[in-house]
């Protein structure tokens, strides 16, 4: 099943992926920032599947608690984030793995520029009994400007063996040695800038089915940066 | 004729100075290799001209055609005519090899190259160099095996026709069949009339790309130069001969040359981009 909200569609809300179903939750914003908490709880061999594409100008905390419930349940949640002018985003993503040979992913790619505070938050927790699972938490944030604020704090808590759990965790400029590369080819710098964010905050299209959605998505990554 | 010529050229890396003074000149259509033991200033000095931000130029100058190279950033530095096949070529997430290669290409030319001229060119290229042309779907460099990235540094000097090609350690990596497609490509752009800077600890690819000019480098300086004749002297001497025959001391290498990379922390926090 594919659910699709945009903007003031996106509200507090709880989701139940059934025995062997499957859920994907596709979010988008452009106007305000979600200030929402959202439940999950996926059951045995359940898949959900959330993409999170945030373009907005607002300030406030999107909660998200994922619950593996059933033994081989799945999850992943993918987010893009631009935070710019004065905006003060909170993106808190908590997974827990409850069941046996629960699968988890959390990606969080995010921009902060101007004066805004952009931070990722959240744990993946493996609980006792949950043994064959494996989790992963990524965490990203470019800062842009000398007055924004870029915080990523991936957590992981682990209560059982035989797992596999691993995060990254960066927040800093550009690479330098990336950047570099791209303008030792020729690329002016303010190009290849452009072309190292786009490659930050492109993949989350790939999520979108939509068309026009897609469309809109990547218009305001271009916008954006 | 063109003349890349560099002159009492000094460079640090955080404050350790690594090149002390060098004085070297590559004409069109030369090959000068540049020798040496490890961590005596190779890298450095290829880094250093082309605009590698991690060196700081303290003294001397770059010239390309008379044009103060040093002063130029590092994308005019490519426009001039200069190129760098890096020894490490990094891993660029995100940046879509034809993307990437269509933006270096059209920022040497005022009107962008038409989509077929393009893709033409790039077909031609990946098929020279023995890269399945899928691969330029994939993400810059991400997921290559070391001699695929190495073939990739010399695809991009196909396509974008540099004046003077710098060549660090390009061999390293590379198998013997690889290393035929990568010399054959040497020789083609050496018929044009190109200038190569070859840093190699190797005569195996010395044997098949033959350079017109040796010069050695020892204690960030260049302590010898001459002809061909000096990289077998070295395959088989080595550098002691340095020491006893001009009263060079080599000194060891130093520990400055190595860099590290890569981040992996728990919690991470910066304010305002430090």
């Amino acid at each position: 099943m594919d659910i699709t909200l945009l903007d003031n569609q996106i509200e507090n809300g709880e989701f139940r992926v059934e025995p062997g179903q499957s859920l994907h939750l596709n979010l988008a914003s452009f106007s305000g920032f979600p200030n929402h908490e959202i439940y999950v709880k996926v059951l045995s061999n359940g898949v959900f599947k959330a993409a999170f594409a945030d373009f907005s100008k607002g300030s406030g905390k999107l909660k998200v608690y994922i619950d593996l419930a059933g033994e081989g349940a799945s999850a992943e949640w993918h987010c893009a984030s631009i935070c710019d002018g004065t905006s003060e985003k909170v993106l808190d993503v908590n997974l827990i793995h409850s069941a046996q040979h629960t699968k988890g992913l959390v990606s969080n790619y995010g921009i902060s520029e101007d004066a805004a505070r952009l931070s990722f938050l959240g744990t993946s927790e493996i609980k006792k009994g949950a043994a064959g699972s494996s989790t992963r938490q990524v965490a990203k944030i470019v800062v842009f400007d000398e007055g924004c604020i870029g915080k990523a704090m991936p957590i992981l808590k682990i209560d059982e063996n035989d797992v596999s759990a691993s995060h990254a965790a960066v927040v800093g400029k550009l690479n330098e040695s990336h950047l570099f590369y791209l303008t030792s080819r020729g690329i002016p710098l303010a190009a290849a800038r452009r072309l190292l964010t786009l490659g930050y905050l492109k993949p989350i299209e790939s999520h979108f089915e939509d068309e026009a959605l897609r469309k809109k998505i990547d218009e305001a990554i271009e916008g954006g940066i | 004729m063109s003349r890349l010529s560099i002159e009492n050229l000094h460079v640090a890396v955080k404050g350790n100075e690594i090149l002390r003074g060098v004085n070297l000149i590559v004409e069109e259509g030369q090959t000068l290799a540049l020798l040496g033991p490890n961590g005596h200033g190779k890298s450095t000095l290829l880094g250093a001209i082309m605009g590698n931000p991690i060196y700081e130029i303290t003294e001397g100058s770059v010239t390309l055609d008379g044009v103060d190279i040093l002063s130029l950033p590092v994308d005019e530095r490519a426009k001039a005519g200069l190129f760098l096949a890096m020894q490490y070529p990094p891993e660029i997430p995100g940046v879509n090899s034809i993307d990437f290669l269509k933006a270096a290409m059209n920022s040497r030319r005022e009107k962008p190259l038409r989509t077929l001229q393009m893709y033409s060119a790039l077909q031609s290229a990946y098929k020279e160099m023995g890269i399945p042309f899928e691969m330029s779907s994939r993400n810059l460099n991400e997921g290559f095996s070391g001699g695929e990235k190495k073939r990739n540094e010399i695809l991009q000097m196909k396509l974008l026709e540099p004046k003077f090609a710098m060549l660090d350690e390009i061999d390293s990596g590379l198998d013997v069949d690889a290393m035929q497609v990568v010399a054959k490509a040497i020789r083609d752009e050496q018929e044009k009339g190109r200038g190569f800077l070859v840093v190699s600890h190797y005569a195996r690819l010395y044997d098949m790309i033959h350079p017109t000019h040796v010069a050695i480098m020892v204690n960030g300086r260049i302590a010898v130069t001459g002809g061909p004749e000096l990289i077998q002297k070295i395959d088989t001497r080595g550098y002691e001969w340095i020491k006893t025959e001009l009263g060079i001391e080599v000194e060891k290498q130093s520990a400055m040359n190595k860099q590290s990379i890569g981040v992996c922390a728990a919690h991470v926090g910066t304010e305002g981009g430090k």
